[in-house]
């Protein structure tokens, strides 16, 4: 730029010069969000229908979870309390139900889940080691749960034609996606609403929120889980498979985590119906889920080892109710019980699920009278 | 003759406070123009609107014929310039330092550099110095280093602001007599002081500043013509008295003013008389007086009533004017 | 006038002592890591220094994570800041302006040479990092099997080397976003440190609201907010998104600062 120019322009118009600047770099990012949605005319039946069947539609993209449901609930439950709390960024490739992988992005680090039929490989970067155990009948959520496909998929399993309407469309990922609204009959779960906006073509959840209140509630959804990129294709064999580096420890486990070692090992057998719900989980297990849809929950034996710190931890929680027999908790749509008390030798029931405090003690009573089965 | 600076009405607020009111300055170019005023009168933020540092309120600057500061870039590099005091980077030599000042900007050329440098630093008597950085050089040298960077480019007009502070008498008189053959090889020389004898033994033309207002702008010469009359000093005073009577202006001790423009007619008739002469003088104005004359009191000066002065408007506290 | 501003630069003392005193800290680590054999536990300290054990090549990432979130930074605004108000605390300044140089191409000039200072830290980290975990840490059988990438697999070692250099040029441009405010800041205020310290209030100030989640709405366009997106790149394959994300901020930051510096400078009295 000549000088001259420089001296001709008065302080006022180099300022505006810097305003339009300034206004130009906030407003890029913000005009796509101006840019009219496009909607499709298709009813909710055949969305919900579509959903359902989207477990196979190859996939990969980018996905954020936000959660605000705040429970402590320590390490010993895995990362469930971390996924549920906070946001979660991660990666997915998925060609189906049987071959996928998830990366779990950390600041400074990654934990993947690579899943090949009835294996998993979970491996974590800062541990540069990776676990390999066999799919087992019950396990605690992880992250790939959050996906907007699976926990789509999972809160519309049992929705009625007549509790689901359209809502208007929403631009996820760059998609216009019409939406979903299913509001399940009153009852006992926790779950006012669950708004899932889905890709047209294919029927893949893109973004899915679940409400425990009305759409009007300040606070806003309580999980909310969605691609920040998307593409509807099947991604390729090496994307899904986990072509270790030599310099990653690979180890297999029998294991899995905290709810498989006491579905397998722990000395009870679970009934076909607990408080009116059926058992999901097939055998003669001591931990099992129960229920379906937006209502369901887990009952896991503990040992007092990990059941007395657990509790503490509970105790913490705003809201807890202690009692003789149990503590419980809520936080949004998820309720958490443990039984008994500190120092109790025998095993304690934890139940958590997406019911009512109410409810849960139903379930807990039920739990405290089943007999011990010696199962080796 | 060309001006080299000609202002009209150039005026500078800072905020409230009026630094300077309405300058209309006119030097030739030729001259070695002598701007004086006390500290705090307006005379740096003069030299630095006319070198497009400060930009004025209203009013309008040429320099070298050209508009100030839109033609900077046309001007400054024919312009040598120390404002207040000389600054240089503190870890570099003196003639690294005029090195880096002399790649700086447009028409520099890295072709004859060592020599320009050379040359600037033999003018002002600093050919011999060391490599030591400028940190390590004394007051003197340091004035000296900002002359040097003043005239690396061989400037057709040189600004100075104070341009001898900090030297020793010798150094002065170096650097008056440096001045005079640049003014004589025809460089335009403005020099800014306070130091009224400085400005008194260089210059031909003198502008005084008070308070932002240029109260004089006239030939040295022209201020400094003979009065009309004559100091005598003699040791027959009741003598000279007696034969001076209605002429004299003033008497004290041995000294006696007298009312006559021709001092040769009046030794003569003095020596006539008998009146023994020890000193006979026409009178002339000093710069000083003249200054004073001119000006109210110093503007770093703030009286809590307005001061007795030829003219000045009342000052309040603050120093602007009521 | 960059070649001035350069030579100005590479000559002064106090350049390579504030570089020295940047490399002091991941070198102080490196050593500690290579006499104790104590990593950090996974999940904490910087990232990648948890992997440097094995595998000393990864170094100069580490360091680069010790010293990105604050140490650079504040030897940036310190430099940075110096620029203008430096200059005219010292005189000179006013001696520049008159030689003339536009004061446009001076803020040009000003932002280039704390361009080159920081590829100049940068680097030095760097190469020092490499050294010292070439020499002292590491397993060389791991390293002549590849390095691990963060998603497990393995890499290359033109592929290490061609990433590492693409962090190092996204943190170098980081640091620019930061240089330019402190720019900025250096064209307002009187005092060097003044700038410095107003630039270091920004960019610590982004680093505390970026924990808070309440400041949802304003993070993305937080300076800080893509810094440790250079981890981005050790991932297979590598994600791109929070690194363009992380660009085009930053040369935003820089747009904006720098159009404020000179809208500032343009016309400022030079009065001191």
């Amino acid at each position: 730029m000549r000088p001259r120019t420089v001296w001709a322009m008065t302080p006022r118009s180099r300022w505006s010069v810097v305003a339009g600047v300034v206004l130009a770099v906030v407003a890029v990012p913000l005009a796509p969000r101006l840019l009219p949605v496009g909607d499709t005319d298709v009813t909710a039946a055949v969305l919900l229908d579509a959903v359902r069947g989207s477990a196979d539609v190859g996939h990969s993209g980018y996905v954020e979870t936000r959660g605000a449901v705040q429970l402590p609930v320590g390490d010993d439950l895995g990362d469930v309390g971390e996924l549920l709390a906070g946001t979660t960024r991660l990666r997915v490739w998925w060609q189906d139900e049987d071959a996928w992988r998830v990366d779990r992005l950390l600041v400074a680090g990654e934990k993947d889940l690579v899943h090949d039929g009835p294996v998993t490989v979970a491996y974590d970067y800062e541990d540069a080691k990776a676990v390999v155990t066999e799919d087992p009948a019950i396990r605690l959520p992880r992250a790939s749960d959050l996906l907007p496909p699976v926990l789509g998929r999972a809160v519309l399993e049992d929705a009625a034609d007549t509790d689901v309407r359209r809502l208007g469309p929403r631009r996820v990922a760059g998609v216009d996606a019409p939406g979903l609204r299913y509001t399940p009959p009153a009852g006992r779960s926790t779950v006012d609403h669950v708004d899932v906006w889905v890709e047209p073509g294919s029927g893949l959840p893109l973004r899915v929120e679940v409400w425990d209140a009305g759409a009007d509630d300040p606070a806003g959804p309580d999980v909310v889980s969605t691609f920040d990129d998307v593409e509807v294709a099947r991604p390729a064999d090496d994307r899904v498979g986990f072509p270790a580096s030599r310099g990653v420890e690979v180890e297999r486990a029998d294991t899995l985590d905290v709810a498989d070692a006491a579905g397998r090992y722990a000395p009870f057998v679970l009934p076909r119906r607990l408080a009116g719900f059926a058992r999901r989980t097939e055998g003669e297990v001591a931990a099992a889920t129960f229920g379906s849809g937006v209502s369901r929950f887990l009952a896991v034996p503990l040992r007092s080892r990990e059941a007395d710190p657990l509790r503490r931890q509970l105790r913490a929680a705003p809201g807890v109710v202690t009692g003789d027999y149990r503590t419980v908790a809520r936080s949004g749509v998820l309720t958490v019980l443990l039984t008994g008390a500190d120092r109790d030798p025998g095993a304690a029931w934890l139940v958590a699920g997406t019911l009512s405090p109410d409810t849960l003690e139903d379930v807990a009573r039920a739990l405290l009278v089943l007999p011990y089965v010696d199962q080796r | 003759m060309t001006t080299a600076i000609r202002t009209r009405g150039l005026t500078k607020y800072y905020g409230g406070f009026l630094a300077v009111d309405g300058l209309d300055l006119e030097v030739h170019e030729g001259d070695v123009y002598g701007f004086l005023g006390a500290n705090g009168s307006g005379k740096t933020t003069t030299v630095r609107m006319l070198l497009g540092l400060v930009l004025a309120t209203s009013g309008t600057a040429e320099v070298l014929g050209r508009a100030m500061p839109g033609a900077a870039h046309d001007v400054l590099p024919e312009v040598g310039a120390m404002i207040e005091a000389p600054a240089a980077y503190p870890h570099l030599s003196g003639r690294a330092n005029l090195a880096l000042f002399d790649a700086m900007g447009r028409g520099s050329r890295r072709r004859g550099r060592a020599g320009r440098v050379d040359d600037a630093l033999d003018r002002v008597g600093l050919g011999g110095v060391d490599g030591r950085p400028v940190r390590a050089y004394s007051l003197g040298m340091r004035q000296r280093l900002g002359l040097a960077n003043a005239l690396i480019r061989q400037p057709r007009l040189l600004v100075l602001d104070e341009p001898t502070n900090g030297l020793d008498p010798q150094g002065i008189r170096d650097i008056r007599a440096l001045l005079l053959e640049l003014n004589a090889a025809g460089t335009t020389v403005f020099v800014s002081s306070h130091l009224l004898l400085e400005i008194e033994q260089m210059c031909t033309r003198v502008g005084v500043l008070d308070r932002g207002r240029l109260v004089l702008q006239q030939h040295l010469d022209d201020l400094r013509s003979p009065t009309g009359r004559v100091v005598l000093r003699t040791r027959d005073v009741a003598d000279a008295r007696r034969l001076l009577d209605h002429r004299i202006d003033e008497a004290v001790g041995e000294r006696i003013v007298v009312r006559d423009g021709d001092a040769a007619a009046l030794a003569a008739e003095l020596v006539a008389a008998g009146v023994r002469v020890d000193e006979l003088v026409a009178e002339r104005r000093s710069l000083e007086e003249i200054v004073l004359a001119a000006t109210g009191a110093g503007s770093d000066t703030f009286a809590r009533t307005s001061p007795v002065d030829a003219g000045g408007a009342p000052t309040g506290p603050t120093g602007v004017p009521a | 006038m960059i070649a001035v501003e350069l030579r100005k630069l590479l000559r002064s003392r106090r350049t390579w002592a504030t570089i020295l005193l940047v490399d002091a800290l991941p070198t102080l680590v490196g050593v500690l890591l290579a006499v104790t054999d104590l990593g950090p536990r996974p999940g904490e300290g910087p990232a990648f220094l948890s992997a440097v054990l094995t595998d000393g090549t990864l170094f100069p990432l580490a360091a680069l994570a010790i010293v990105l979130p604050l140490f650079l930074p504040i030897a940036v605004a310190i430099t940075a800041g110096e620029a203008v108000a430096g200059e005219a605390a010292a005189g000179t300044l006013r001696y520049v302006l008159v030689r003339p140089v536009s004061r446009l191409r001076f803020l040009v000039a000003k932002l280039a040479s704390v361009l080159v200072f920081v590829v100049l830290t940068v680097l030095v980290v760097a190469v020092t990092a490499y050294v010292l975990g070439v020499l002292l840490l590491g397993d060389q059988s791991v390293t002549t099997a590849g390095t691990t990438s963060v998603s497990g697999s393995s890499l290359s070692t033109p592929e290490l080397v061609g990433r590492t250099f693409l962090a190092l040029g996204y943190a170098i441009l980081c640091m620019l976003g930061v240089a330019t405010i402190a720019l900025f800041l250096s064209t307002c205020v009187a005092s060097p440190l003044g700038a410095a310290l107003g630039t270091m209030a920004v960019f610590v100030g982004s680093a505390l609201l970026l924990t808070l989640d309440a400041s949802d709405a304003v993070r993305d366009y937080l300076p800080t907010r893509y810094w440790l997106a250079f981890v981005d790149l050790f991932r297979d394959p590598i994600l791109w998104r929070d690194l363009q994300a992380g660009v085009l901020l930053q040369v935003a930051y820089v747009a904006v600062f720098f159009a404020a510096a000179w809208a500032n400078f343009a016309t400022k009295d030079v009065a001191d």
